[in-house]
């Protein structure tokens, strides 16, 4: 019973985490429509700058995060503006191809600057054990799930009541209604791919102080990611974050009680039978709109 | 038509020379990773091997000739044999020494054992190597299997005595990254506790790629282990402590097979303080009783001369006794063809405690140097020390991990 409250706790901390990257997921495969393979390599630049931020300037990663957030926000815009704007029009196998690309760069360069091995930053307030009972939990854990329910409402909040997230609802639902309607389908894109990618600094922010960061530390996440954003039906923010936290927890029960190397086969499993048993995920807007 | 026979004297003059030259010099093949994702320690293990051929070199070289390295760059398994093929037929060495990564030997000793050309292996550890029946392959180096036995041995040897208990009495948890190098060297530590009769309690291989390793830490904590070997790369040692730590698991011992156990890199992403005490079986590293290993301390006065650093990690001490080793045997051998070598080579015998690395010489049937076991070491103060076997050992084995 101990292990299995424990164990729970653990997922859900892990949900928190798959949360935050999956929302910003499917802000860009969601809505813009973008299979983003660069997600991940995100995540790497941005953790690199957190750590850039604390080694040089003596920053708090939690108080990098507001640069960092930034700045990821401008490298997504970017990569939208001038990556993937030119090749809306082509085949979608080109801009998978040109995502690809990018994170294959982006990896590459990271080796080039930094080299093959891991830095890591030395936080002690984000890894204090909180004990509650016979359980614990680390600080920057807790504060990652607050940061995932502050994200997700907070989200949930600008795409129902400003004009600019309904526009980007807008847009989701039918690219060329909206730009009938006087959206301006091209400028939406590039901010919903900004902000997707900042919600990829927020989440570097926070797993800063508890993971190193390697060149590839976005090939660890991504493919998570993915499983999340479909499961939770593509374009649903709520979807996303219910769907994490099933992963989360999945994640951690499989592997005690089945095998830690068998915990993605479970999670695979359960999100094959999802898509045979709800084919647009749990939070789907139904046929047709995929 | 004078400038011309000139010329023409003056030309013959020159090659006449060049050759003469020549047979004062014989070429050896250097195979390693020099660039790509491996470079780093490949060019830590080839660094050894150059030591060892300069002061060769400069004590009078191979019975008067001068030793000149031919590099060969290894990336990946394609390229090594591409490299492999030009050092044996555009090249012509008489033998090629190599090579720090597994895969990348298991493909370029074939062509060099097709060419009838010996290949020295200094420095990779995966077992199949010499266990192809190939005639010119011979390897100085310990194996996986040493590796994982020497983690085992070291249950009964150190780490029971240490504790002051019964080894059968020790619950032992196996884990491991599960590629092929975590998957081999767990396949022997399973296959030596069942030999030796230990209990082990739980064995659980998951993705180096994990971000979780939790479930992992609360399965041995339920099972009580007491002793923990992990074989792993860096992120997943990083993580493992990490988070055993998070999980308040205390187990006696940890015990790891070298990769990501090794590195300073490691030491610092988790704390000093806590990975002091982990246990580590990998080659010789520098902090060990030189009385143990003569020549250890000369290695590295001579590598810090040349390069202006201290060793990056011990593979450049592994590379250099080896390469002692086969030069001495080249040295004996009546000439440098293929057989002779072998020959030669065969007829190695040092007792253990006589080389740089502490290690003994001699070769079985598959040329494989059975006379080697890896060290076992402990991270105390930041550092990592030899603890065991007690000869080289410079600082007494603790138990328990982290400091507090």
């Amino acid at each position: 019973m101990d292990v299995l409250v424990q164990l729970l706790i653990n997922g859900i901390m892990l949900g928190s985490m798959y949360a935050i990257i999956s929302v910003g997921l499917t802000l860009i495969f969601g809505i813009v429509r973008v299979v983003n393979f660069a997600h991940g390599e995100f995540l790497m630049v941005g953790m690199y700058a957190v750590y850039l931020l604390g080694a040089y300037w003596g920053l708090n990663p939690y108080v990098s995060a507001v640069p960092v957030i930034i700045l990821l926000f401008a490298l997504g815009s970017l990569v939208q503006r001038f990556i993937i704007q030119p090749l809306l029009g082509a085949d979608e196998h080109i801009q998978i191809f040109a995502t690809v690309g990018l994170s294959t760069a982006l990896v590459n360069l990271a080796l080039l600057v930094f080299g093959a091995d891991l830095y890591s930053l030395t936080v002690p307030s984000a890894r204090q054990a909180v004990s509650v009972g016979d359980y614990t939990m680390l600080t920057g854990q807790i504060f990652m799930l607050a940061c995932a329910v502050i994200l997700v409402a907070g989200l949930h909040f600008f795409m129902q009541t400003t004009a600019l997230g309904r526009a980007i609802r807008a847009t989701a639902q039918n690219r060329n209604a909206a730009l009938l309607m006087g959206v301006r389908v091209d400028r939406i894109y590039v901010i919903t791919f900004g902000l997707g990618a900042a919600c990829v600094g927020l989440a570097s922010a926070l797993l800063m102080p508890l993971y190193p960061v390697t060149p590839t530390i976005g090939t660890y996440f991504v493919l998570t990611a993915f499983v999340v954003v479909v499961l939770g039906g593509m374009r649903s923010i709520y979807g996303a974050f219910v769907g994490a936290m099933i992963i989360g927890i999945v994640d951690s029960l499989s592997g005690y009680y089945i095998a830690p190397d068998l915990k993605e086969v479970v999670y695979f499993a359960i999100f094959i039978l999802i898509l045979i048993f709800k084919p647009t995920g749990l939070f789907g807007f139904g046929r047709g709109t995929e | 038509m004078k400038v011309v026979m000139k010329a023409a004297v003056a030309a013959g003059l020159a090659l006449g020379a060049s050759q003469a030259f020549a047979q004062e010099t014989v070429k050896v093949g250097a195979l390693y990773p020099f660039s790509g994702g491996l470079a780093l320690l490949g060019d830590e293990s080839f660094r050894g091997l150059e030591l060892a051929i300069e002061e060769r070199n400069a004590a009078g070289g191979l019975n008067g000739k001068k030793i000149e390295l031919v590099k060969g760059d290894a990336v990946d398994p394609n390229q090594a044999v591409g490299e492999a093929r030009r050092l044996t037929s555009v090249e012509k060495v008489p033998v090629i020494f190599g090579t720090y990564s597994s895969s990348l030997s298991l493909a370029a000793s074939q062509v060099a054992e097709l060419a009838g050309i010996p290949y020295f292996e200094l420095g990779a550890i995966s077992d199949p190597i010499t266990e192809r029946g190939f005639k010119y392959v011979c390897r100085t180096n310990p194996t996986s299997k040493d590796f994982a036995n020497r983690m085992v041995d070291s249950i009964i040897e150190a780490v029971a005595p240490g504790l002051n208990a019964d080894p059968k009495s020790l619950k032992i948890g196996i884990i491991h990254e599960d590629s092929l190098y975590g998957q081999t060297v767990s396949g022997f530590q399973q296959a030596r506790a069942k030999e030796k009769s230990l209990n082990v309690v739980e064995t659980l291989p998951y993705s180096a790629k994990s971000v979780d390793l939790t479930p992992v830490i609360l399965r041995l904590k339920s099972a009580g282990a007491d002793v923990v070997l992990q074989t792993s790369y860096q992120n997943d040692t990083v993580l493992f402590f990490r988070q055993m730590k998070d999980q308040g698991f205390k187990p006696k011992a940890v015990i790891g097979a070298g990769g990501g156990y090794s590195t300073r890199d490691t030491a610092q992403a988790v704390g000093t303080e806590n990975i002091e005490g982990a246990l580590n079986v990998d080659f010789p590293q520098y902090r060990t009783n030189p009385q143990a290993a003569p020549g250890i301390d000369e290695f590295v006065k001579k590598y810090q001369a040349k390069y202006g650093t201290a060793p990056r990690s011990g593979h450049s001490l592994t590379n250099y006794m080896g390469a002692n080793v086969f030069l001495d045997a080249m040295a004996a051998a009546k000439d440098l063809k293929g057989d002779a070598i072998k020959e030669a080579v065969m007829k190695v015998d040092i007792p253990v405690g006589r080389t740089a690395t502490g290690w003994g010489v001699k070769f079985n049937e598959n040329c494989q140097n059975t006379r080697v076991s890896p060290f076992l070491m402990q991270w105390q103060g930041g550092e990592l020390v030899t603890v065991f076997p007690a000869e080289a050992a410079v600082a007494k084995m603790k138990t328990g991990i982290g400091t507090n």
